[in-house]
C-alpha cells in the first residue's frame, strides 16, 4: 500500500510540474510574447526540488498521505509563477522578488526534509511544550524589542538580524500550535469537568484553564500592539477550535465566540486602524481612492477576470497594491478566472481534508488534536486572506499558504506541512508499527 | 472528538462555500456592473490600445481620430484635429487619467463594445472585423468657431440649442484645454501637460458651461415672470408696478434697488424691458410666495439633474427652504396685487431671501447651458427638451447603431404663458436692454442679465439669453452668454457685453448647415 501511496505521489508532483511549467511559458507569452530563455532550467529545479522532497517521503514518510505534498507543490508553483509575471510588471524595486522567492522554496523544502528527518515521532515534540510555548511567546515578542523589530506597512512584525528579515509570528504560530495540542492532551478530562461556577455558568477550575488563556491573552496582546489583525484572528480561532475538540463542549466555542466579540468590539471602540478596516469592509466604495483603494481595484480585478480570466500575463494586476502578497489571490482571479481561482478554493479544501483524515484516523490525543491545530492554521489563514480580498469578512493582512511572496511564511507552512506528513506516516502504521513488525519479521526492509 | 472533527471539516466546508459564492458574485454576476463602475479604470486601459471610432461635427468636422504610432507600449493614439475647440465636449481619452466627454460617454459605441454592434454580425466572431462606430455630434464646427472668436479670451460661456430638439449646436468655455496632450501615451509628458492645466488660471479642464453654476441676475425674471403669469397673478395689462427706485420686502428693512438707482415700474412689458428689480422682487414677494416660484424654477430645470449625455452634470440650484409660514400678504400690505389663484400669497421667514431670488441672486446658480434651454423652451411654447450632444453613432460599414430621439424633458409652462414671454422678450430685442440682439428679418426674443457679485471691488457677471427664428416659424436657435466677472471690468453689463457674441452666435447657427470642406 505504501508504494501505491508514493507512486500516487510522484503521478500527482509531475502533474503539478507540468501545471507549474505550463503556466510559466504561459505567463511570459502573454506578457512579453515569447518563451522564457530559461524554460529548460526552470522545470529542471521544480521538478529535481519536488523529486527531492519526493523522495525524503519515500524514506522518511512512505506511508503518508500522497496529495499533501502535490497540493502545497501547486500553490507554490502558481504562486511562484504569479509572482515572477507580476514581477515584470511592478517595476525595478521587484525585479528581484523571483529570485528570492526561488530561493526561499529551496529552503523551505530543505526545511521540509530536514523536520521529516530530525523529528521521526510527533510525540517526541510533546515533551518540549513549555519551552516551545516560552519560544512561541518570545517570538511573537521580538518585533517590539528595539533595534531588532521593524514596521513595514503599518505592522510591526518584522524582525531584521543582519541583512535577514523575517516575520518570526510565522514561527511562532507553530510551536504554540504545538503547545496548546500538548496542554490540552494532559488537560482535556479536567477541563472537561465544569465544577467552577459563576452565576448559573459553569466552567472548569481557573487553574486548569489559567496557563492556556494566559498564553493566549499575551500572543494576542501582542499581536494587537504590533497591528496584526490576520494573525490574532488566527490564533483566535486555532485557540477555539482546540478547547472544542480537546474537551468536546460546545459551550467553549460559544465562550469563545463571546471572548472573540468582546475583543473585537473593544478593538473596534480603541484603534482607528481597526475601525477604518471594518467601515471600509461595509462600503469601500466612498472611499474607493483612499482606503478602499485596495478592496476595490481587486474587485475590479475579479470582474475583469470573469469566468475563464484575461489570461496569465494579460491582466492588470499590477494595479493593485500589495498584489504579490496578501493580494495575490486577486491576480490569479483575474488572469485565470472564476475557475482558476475556484481551483485554488479547492486545492486548500484537499489539503484541509487531508488535515482532518489524519487527526480522525489518529489514535492518540496528542496527534490527533496537533493534526487539527495545524490543519486550522491553513485552512483558517487561507480562508481569512481570500475572505478579506473578496469583502467577505474585513480585510485583515496575511499571506496567502504557499502562494504569495514571502520567505517566512513559505517556511513556516512547509515545516507545518512535514509535521502533517510525519503525522500521516505514523498514523498509516509508519515508524511504530515499521519497528513492530520489523521486530517480528526481521527479513523485512524498513525503506 | 471524531464527532468533533467532522463537524469541523463540515465547518470549513461551508466556509470555502460561502467564499466560492462570493466569488461567483463578484466574477460572474457583479463582473459586468463593475466593470461599468465609474472608479474602474481598467476597460480604458483594455480598449486604449483598440480601434477606436472618430468623432465628428454635424459639419462633418474631424473631431477626434485614432492614428497608429510608432511607439514600444502601443500601437493608437488618440489624437484631436480641432485642437482645443471641442476639447470641453469631445473629452479626453487617456491612458494615465481615464476619459472625459464624450470619450467617456459614449466609450462603448465608439469602442465597439455594445451588444448590438458585437451581435450584428456573428460572422464577426470567427474573423476580426471592426465594429467601431463613429460618433456624429449635434455640434457644428462653423457655430462653434464663431462663439469661440466672439467670446475671446474672456472668461466665459456660449451655448447654442436646438429648441425644438434639444439637440446642441455649439458649447464652448473658454478658458479650454487641447485634449491630444492629455492623450500623449508617454505618461511624463501626459502627467506635465495636466499639472500645466491644473495649476492654470480659471481652471480649463473644467467645461463650465454645463459642470459650474453662476448667479443668473436679471436673466431669472422669466422664469420670475413665468410663475406670476401661469398662476394667473400676473398678465399683460395688470398689475401696473409702481415706479420707484427701490423696493423693501416685508419683515426685511433693506431695500432692494434698481440699476443705478434709477426709477422705473409699469406693466409686465415695461418692467421686463427695463429689467425694474423692484417691479419682481414685489411681484415674488406679495403676489407668489415661495411655492409658486420654488415651483416655476424646477419646472425650468433648477435642482434637477440634467439629463444630458455628458457626464458629471452640475446641478443648478434654486432655494427651497425660507423657514416656516408667518402670515398671509393682507397682514403687511393693504389691499395688495392678485395673489396666485386668487389667493393671497404666503408670506414665509425669509421672504426678503425669495426677493433676491426672484432676481437671480442669493443662492439662485445656474449651469449656461440650462439658461438656454430656459429661453429654448419659452420659444418652444413650454416645453424643455432633453439637451444631447450625439446626433447618431455609424458603425464602419455606414450603418445606424444609435441614434438619438429628441424628448421632452419637462413642460415648464402652458402654451399661452410661453407666448405671452415671447411678446415680452421680443420687446425686450425691440426697445429694451437686449436690443443688441436684433437681426433683420428674423424674429428674436431676448433677456439681459448682470448679477453683481458681492465682492469688495465691484464686479459683475454679464449674462444674455434669447433665442431667434424666421419670422412666423418657430425659433430654431436658443443661445445663452456668459462673460464671467472680470476685475476693473466693474461696468460690464449683459446688454452691452453679452448681446454682441450672442448675435454673432445666433446669426451663424440660423446660417444652413455646410460642409467642411478641408
Amino acid at each position: 500500500m505504501k508504494s501505491r501511496r508514493r507512486s500516487a505521489e510522484l503521478g500527482l508532483i509531475v502533474l503539478a510540474s507540468a501545471i507549474t511549467g505550463g503556466a510559466y511559458v504561459l505567463a511570459s507569452l502573454g506578457w512579453s510574447a515569447s518563451v522564457p530563455a530559461n524554460i529548460g532550467p526552470f522545470l529542471g529545479v521544480v521538478i529535481g526540488l519536488l523529486l527531492f522532497a519526493h523522495l525524503a517521503n519515500r524514506w522518511l514518510a512512505p506511508r503518508a498521505d500522497p496529495v499533501l505534498l502535490p497540493l502545497a507543490a501547486l500553490l507554490n508553483g502558481l504562486g511562484y509563477v504569479m509572482i515572477a509575471r507580476l514581477a515584470g510588471d511592478l517595476g525595478d524595486d521587484a525585479a528581484d522578488l523571483p529570485g528570492l522567492q526561488a530561493n526561499w522554496v529551496a529552503v523551505s523544502i530543505a526545511a521540509y526534509v530536514a523536520v521529516l528527518l530530525f523529528v521521526r515521532r510527533v510525540r517526541s515534540l510533546e515533551r518540549y511544550r513549555y519551552i516551545l510555548a516560552v519560544i512561541g511567546l518570545f517570538l511573537l515578542i521580538v518585533p517590539l524589542i528595539p533595534g531588532i523589530g521593524r514596521e513595514i506597512n503599518g505592522a510591526r512584525i518584522w524582525a531584521s538580524i543582519g541583512p535577514v528579515n523575517f516575520q518570526p509570528g510565522e514561527f511562532a504560530k507553530l510551536a504554540l500550535a504545538v503547545f496548546f495540542a500538548a496542554y490540552l492532551t494532559d488537560k482535556r478530562e479536567l477541563l472537561q469537568q465544569a465544577t467552577f461556577r459563576i452565576g448559573r455558568l459553569r466552567l472548569p477550575e481557573p487553574r486548569h484553564l489559567g496557563p492556556i488563556i494566559l498564553a493566549w491573552g499575551i500572543s494576542v496582546l501582542v499581536m494587537i500592539s504590533e497591528k496584526d489583525l490576520g494573525s490574532s484572528l488566527l490564533f483566535f480561532a486555532m485557540f477555539v477550535v482546540l478547547l472544542w475538540v480537546a474537551t468536546e463542549k460546545v459551550s467553549y466555542v460559544l465562550l469563545g465566540t463571546a471572548l472573540f466579540s468582546a475583543g473585537a468590539y473593544f478593538a473596534w471602540a480603541q484603534f482607528d486602524h481597526v475601525r477604518e478596516r471594518i467601515s471600509t469592509w461595509i462600503d469601500p466604495w466612498s472611499v474607493a481612492k483612499d482606503e478602499g483603494f485596495q478592496t476595490v481595484e481587486a474587485a475590479f480585478a475579479l470582474a475583469d477576470g470573469g469566468l475563464t480570466g484575461s489570461g496569465l500575463g494579460l491582466g492588470q494586476p499590477d494595479r493593485i497594491p500589495e498584489v504579490e502578497t496578501d493580494f495575490i489571490f486577486a491576480a490569479i482571479g483575474e488572469e485565470l478566472g472564476l475557475i482558476g481561482s475556484t481551483a485554488i478554493l479547492i486545492a486548500y479544501l484537499l489539503m484541509i481534508g487531508s488535515g482532518l483524515r489524519i487527526a480522525v484516523r489518529a489514535s492518540r490525543t496528542f496527534d490527533k488534536l496537533l493534526a487539527v491545530g495545524l490543519t486550522t492554521l491553513v485552512g483558517v489563514q487561507a480562508f481569512i486572506i481570500i475572505g478579506g480580498v473578496i469583502r467577505l469578512v474585513p480585510l485583515t493582512g496575511i499571506t496567502l499558504p504557499f502562494v504569495s511572496y514571502g520567505g517566512s511564511s513559505l517556511l513556516a507552512n512547509y515545516v507545518l506541512l512535514a509535521l502533517l506528513v510525519r503525522l500521516s506516516d505514523e498514523v498509516e502504521g509508519g515508524a511504530d508499527q515499521v519497528a513492530l513488525a520489523a521486530s517480528e519479521k526481521p527479513t523485512e526492509s524498513v525503506a | 472528538m471524531n464527532v468533533q472533527i467532522r463537524r469541523l471539516a463540515t465547518v470549513f466546508i461551508l466556509l470555502y462555500g460561502a467564499l466560492f459564492v462570493q466569488l461567483n458574485i463578484i466574477q460572474l454576476f457583479g463582473a459586468e456592473r463593475l466593470n461599468n463602475d465609474p472608479n474602474n479604470t481598467r476597460p480604458l486601459y483594455d480598449d486604449f490600445d483598440e480601434r477606436r471610432g472618430d468623432i465628428v461635427s454635424a459639419d462633418g468636422a474631424l473631431l477626434a481620430t485614432t492614428v497608429e504610432i510608432d511607439d514600444p507600449r502601443f500601437e493608437r493614439q488618440r489624437t484631436y484635429p480641432t485642437g482645443d475647440l471641442f476639447g470641453h465636449v469631445s473629452g479626453f481619452f487617456s491612458f494615465n487619467f481615464g476619459a472625459d466627454g464624450v470619450e467617456r460617454e459614449y466609450d462603448d459605441l465608439l469602442s465597439g463594445d455594445t451588444n448590438k454592434q458585437k451581435f450584428s454580425d456573428l460572422g464577426a466572431i470567427l474573423h476580426e472585423r471592426d465594429l467601431t462606430a463613429d460618433i456624429e455630434l449635434t455640434l457644428r464646427r462653423d457655430v462653434q468657431q464663431v462663439a469661440r472668436d466672439a467670446l475671446g479670451d474672456r472668461k466665459g460661456s456660449v451655448v447654442a440649442i436646438d429648441p425644438r430638439t434639444g439637440a446642441i449646436l455649439a458649447a464652448h468655455s473658454w478658458p479650454n484645454y487641447d485634449p491630444s496632450k492629455l492623450s500623449d501615451p508617454d505618461a511624463a509628458r501626459a502627467e506635465e501637460a495636466r499639472q500645466e492645466l491644473l495649476a492654470a488660471d480659471g481652471n480649463p479642464l473644467l467645461p463650465k458651461f454645463y459642470r459650474e453654476i453662476f448667479f443668473p441676475g436679471s436673466t431669472f425674471k422669466v422664469i420670475t415672470a413665468a410663475a406670476g403669469l401661469e398662476t394667473g397673478a400676473v398678465g399683460l395689462a395688470d398689475p401696473v408696478y409702481p415706479t420707484v427706485t427701490s423696493y423693501t420686502p416685508p419683515l426685511s428693512t433693506r431695500p432692494i434697488s434698481n440699476f443705478e438707482g434709477s426709477s422705473c415700474g409699469g406693466r409686465l412689458i415695461e418692467v421686463l424691458r427695463r429689467s425694474c428689480n423692484s417691479a419682481f422682487t414685489q411681484m415674488a414677494a406679495e403676489q407668489l410666495g415661495p411655492n409658486p416660484m420654488i415651483d416655476m424654477a424646477e419646472a425650468f430645470g433648477f435642482n434637477w439633474e440634467l439629463p444630458i449625455d455628458l457626464p458629471a452634470p452640475a446641478v443648478s440650484n434654486f432655494p427651497t427652504d425660507y423657514g416656516s409660514f408667518v402670515a398671509p400678504i393682507t397682514e403687511y400690505v393693504e389691499d395688495p396685487f392678485p395673489g396666485p389663484n386668487g389667493e393671497p400669497a404666503e408670506v414665509f421667514d425669509s421672504q426678503a431671501t425669495l426677493a433676491q431670488a426672484a432676481i437671480g441672486q442669493n443662492d439662485v446658480k445656474a449651469t449656461p447651458i440650462l439658461m438656454a434651454m430656459v429661453a429654448g423652451a419659452i420659444a418652444n411654447d413650454g416645453l424643455m427638451m432633453k439637451p444631447y450632444v450625439m446626433d447618431r453613432a455609424v458603425d464602419q460599414t455606414g450603418d445606424v447603431v444609435a441614434e438619438t430621439e429628441p424628448s421632452l424633458w419637462i413642460q415648464s409652462t402652458r402654451p399661452s404663458t410661453a407666448a405671452t414671454l415671447q411678446i415680452a422678450m421680443e420687446d425686450v430685442v425691440k426697445g429694451g436692454t437686449a436690443s443688441g440682439l436684433a437681426i433683420n428679418g428674423f424674429t428674436v426674443g431676448g433677456k439681459t442679465g448682470t448679477a453683481q457679485l458681492g465682492t469688495p471691488e465691484p464686479q459683475s457677471h454679464a449674462w444674455i439669453i434669447g433665442y431667434a427664428g424666421p419670422s412666423g416659424e418657430p425659433a430654431s436657435v436658443a443661445v445663452a452668454v456668459l462673460v464671467e466677472a472680470q476685475q476693473g471690468a466693474s461696468e460690464q453689463t449683459g446688454g452691452r457685453v453679452a448681446a454682441p457674441i450672442a448675435r454673432a452666435v445666433l446669426e451663424q447657427a440660423l446660417r444652413p448647415i455646410e460642409p467642411v470642406t478641408d
